[in-house]
């Protein structure tokens, strides 16, 4: 590990640390005596949520188009098998551990197959 | 002890630890996961040290995924701010609602409660019926023992993650899966459903815009920002469409 390598470190953990704590208190320090948050406000932070993980899947999934070309690894065969069988237990079962290993576990498999 | 408490500091704690017991569940095994794949996947000496600092600074379960990311790619600020920026927005949502009953605390008591706020900790919290000031100890009993156990378990599996020789070809794909989980969970709730169909496509316009000009791997290190961007731009402009079916009394 080099110095700059630490030096990241140490700048991504204060800094996602203290923004993380910004953002928690900003209803704290807006409308620390009372109050509604304008309408647009709440809109958007109802609705951020479940947009941002669809965007960090596909940030995940383009990961995998440049660690792995596709034509190389039968069209991201492993990736697509794996995503659809983590979807499918946790759909059916709900116990997240339960779905993230299995999915972790047979994508170990198959990357080793393809 | 004040005339009107009805449940002595003992008796809140152990409510407090006995709601706690799935939560410790999950964030246990979660967070070794988490702690697994930073010592396996991260590429960094000392990761123990990291996964105890960074799982007690960012409480967070998508954040501390992230981070193995971020660690292995040297990941710009810029990209890591919006990602934080929007994982955190709901918890300030959560806090909207808990203005009244974390009213009157201590200060440090207070930040300690906004900062510690997680999914499953504000559940418990909005589901006890105490009333202040034991509704409080409570809350606060509750957010250090959830917090403890997310870090314990982090930094038990970043150590055991360096001391075994663990397979780590594909065990990045825990991340991929772990928002998989998150992401279906939400779409269970219709509401949900056409913000994540906006993200994704968002996302993937993005991402294929940018591998034209940059190829793949700069376009992954690059999509975040513009991606958040787009997203929150088609949010507001579909705000009309997407707020329909749902409008609750206001």
């Amino acid at each position: 590990m080099t110095d700059s390598k630490t030096l990241y470190l140490v700048a991504v953990v204060v800094f996602v640390g203290a923004l993380s704590w910004l953002i928690r208190a900003l209803p704290f320090l807006i409308f620390g005596g009372r109050g509604e948050p304008p309408k647009i406000v709440s809109y958007i932070g109802r609705v951020l949520s479940p947009a941002a993980i669809a965007v960090l899947v596909i940030y995940c999934y383009a990961g995998y188009v440049s660690e792995r070309p596709p034509r190389e690894h039968l069209g991201m065969l492993a990736e697509v098998v794996a995503g659809v069988a983590t979807v499918a237990l946790h759909w059916r079962w709900r116990v997240p551990m339960l779905s993230i290993s299995v999915g972790t576990t047979l994508y170990m498999i198959l990357v080793r197959l393809f | 002890m004040n005339g009107s408490a009805t449940f002595s500091a003992p008796s809140v704690f152990r409510r407090a630890f006995s709601d706690s017991i799935p939560v410790m569940a999950g964030y246990g095994t979660m967070g070794f996961a988490a702690g697994v794949l930073l010592s396996v996947h991260g590429g960094i000496a000392n990761s123990a040290f990291w996964a105890a600092v960074s799982s007690a600074t960012f409480i967070s379960g998508p954040l501390q995924y992230l981070f193995v990311d971020w660690v292995r790619s040297s990941l710009a600020l810029g990209g890591v701010l919006f990602v934080v920026l929007c994982v955190n927005l709901r918890y300030s949502l959560y806090g909207l609602s808990l203005l009244e009953t974390f009213r009157g605390t201590r200060l440090w008591t207070r930040l300690y409660l906004i900062a510690g706020i997680t999914d499953e900790t504000y559940a418990l919290e909005v589901a006890c019926r105490l009333r202040p000031p034991e509704k409080q100890r409570y809350c606060l009993y509750l957010t250090a023992l959830d917090h403890l156990y997310w870090v314990v378990g982090v930094t038990a599996g970043a150590f055991v993650g360096s001391a075994l020789p663990f397979p780590s070809d594909g065990i990045g794909f825990a991340m991929t899966a772990l928002f998989l989980v998150i992401l279906t969970d939400q779409c269970r709730e219709c509401a949900n459903r056409i913000p994540a169909v906006v993200g994704g496509a968002a996302a993937v316009a993005v991402f294929v815009a940018l591998a034209a000009f940059l190829g793949a791997a700069k376009a992954r290190a690059e999509m975040l920002i513009p991606t958040m961007a787009l997203l929150v731009a088609a949010l507001l402009l579909l705000r009309g469409r997407i707020e329909r079916p749902g409008r609750e009394a206001e």
